[in-house]
């Protein structure tokens, strides 16, 4: 997910001879699919994706089960479905987000290959292998391998890994960059 | 002391009618009459997999979001709880003859309290209760009512054709209410009844609900195990 927006400084750390526009914002659609060993079929998800630099982002779930999360200006807000309409959920601790939205800040600030959580390594022209340096984060994410898009600034797909047989693609489409985007999408559902 | 007198006595009142309600109701039992069928129809027949939202709420006003995935695999179940964004929270598996391996727990899913509790609610909500002595008959209101009585006293009640579904409550060796799960919009597969929606409701020290909804099931074959 925090991957999405990595690629444009990928790029930059890989071929810093190319001039690389600076990422204001991005949007795309995803299809998520979660693999588990005891799972018959992946469950499949759907949902949109939106990051506007410095700090705003939109990560919406349409389907099977709806859930908003919104973060701007320093907030987070969760929201999830109840009785078919989305409620703001005050019941969940959202601490983790805000340690996500620092990682997205450093990855935008170019400093992605020098990050603390994970080790760096490109397998293949267009693919990035993010695994986590610490043991006990490894425990819980093997790696996360990150798939680039011909062009420049985008990503095709994300494959985190939590350990054999387990595992969650979110594969992205209808990807644009840099539009305007109004403040309303990241502060209201 | 006048005002504090008639308080205690409503409180205990509350309080008293409050237990009655949680005790097992009285049951008309019936002879000859065997209700059986409809209470086995409540547990899936055969192997099965299914993947629930479930939106947990616990006593201290905590809760969330997670899916859930239960595997009845015939021999015994496997289980998992991930974040709607795909992130595995816990998964464990039970066979009747190695019992319960957690394959994966993390914090505050990885306390044996929790394990040992979600293996509770899973074989609740799917298996047939083991019982020593099974009853059939009525309610007051006429509800059909399976009651399964376990070696330890506890029971449980199986209302077969509660709110056009079915419905499980659960007592206590002092036959003290523990559990309740309501299965809404029911639709029936072979011989069995699938409820769209489950709500399990945890009594006692920590109370806790569930709110189950189905996103999808699969009848497993030997093909499909897991």
């Amino acid at each position: 997910m925090l991957a999405l927006l990595v690629p444009a400084q990928v790029f930059a750390a890989e071929t810093d001879t190319q001039a690389v526009p600076l990422l204001r914002s991005v949007q795309a659609d995803f299809i998520q699919e979660k693999h588990l060993r005891i799972l018959v079929r992946p469950i499949i998800s759907a949902g949109t994706f939106v990051f506007q630099a410095p700090r705003s982002l939109r990560w919406e779930y349409r389907t099977p089960v709806p859930s908003l999360l919104l973060m701007h200006d320093g907030g987070v807000r969760k929201f999830a479905e109840q009785d078919g309409q989305l409620v703001e959920d005050k019941r969940v601790r959202l601490d983790a987000m805000q340690v996500v939205l620092a990682e997205i800040s450093n990855w935008l600030d170019g400093r992605f290959t020098d990050n603390k959580m994970f080790a760096v390594t490109f397998p293949g022209h267009l693919t990035i292998l993010l695994t986590p340096k610490d043991q006990g984060f490894a425990a819980l994410i093997s790696s996360i391998e990150l798939k680039l898009a011909d062009q420049k600034g985008l990503l095709d797909a994300v494959t985190i890994f939590e350990g054999p047989g387990s595992f969650t693609r979110l594969t992205f489409s209808n990807r644009r960059l840099n539009q305007d985007l109004p403040a309303a999408l990241f502060t209201d559902k | 002391m006048k005002r504090i007198v008639p308080a205690i006595m409503l409180l205990c009142l509350t309080a008293c009618a409050a237990g009655q309600l949680m005790r097992p109701p009285e049951l008309a039992t019936a002879e000859g009459v065997n209700m059986a069928p409809g209470c086995a129809a409540i547990f899936p027949q055969g192997c099965w997999q299914f993947v629930h939202a479930i939106d947990f709420t616990m006593q201290d006003g905590t809760g969330g979001n997670v899916v859930g995935v239960t595997s009845l695999t015939g021999d015994g179940l496997a289980c998992a709880l991930m974040t709607v964004e795909g992130f595995t929270l816990f998964e464990a598996v039970y066979s009747n003859d190695a019992k319960l391996v957690v394959k994966r727990a993390v914090p505050p899913f990885d306390k044996p309290a929790f394990a040992e509790g979600l293996l509770a609610d899973v074989r609740l909500i799917f298996l047939a209760p083991d019982a020593a002595e099974v009853r059939y008959g009525w309610l007051a209101d006429r509800t059909e009512v399976c009651r399964y009585t376990g070696g330890d006293g506890r029971i449980t009640d199986l209302l077969p054709t509660a709110d056009a579904c079915w419905q499980i409550k659960t007592y206590t060796s002092k036959l003290v209410m523990d559990r309740t799960i309501v299965g809404r919009a029911c639709r029936k597969s072979g011989n069995g009844l699938i409820p769209e929606h489950i709500e399990l409701r945890g009594f006692g020290q920590g109370e806790y609900t569930l709110k189950m909804t189905l996103i999808q099931a699969d009848h497993l074959n030997q093909e499909s195990l897991p």
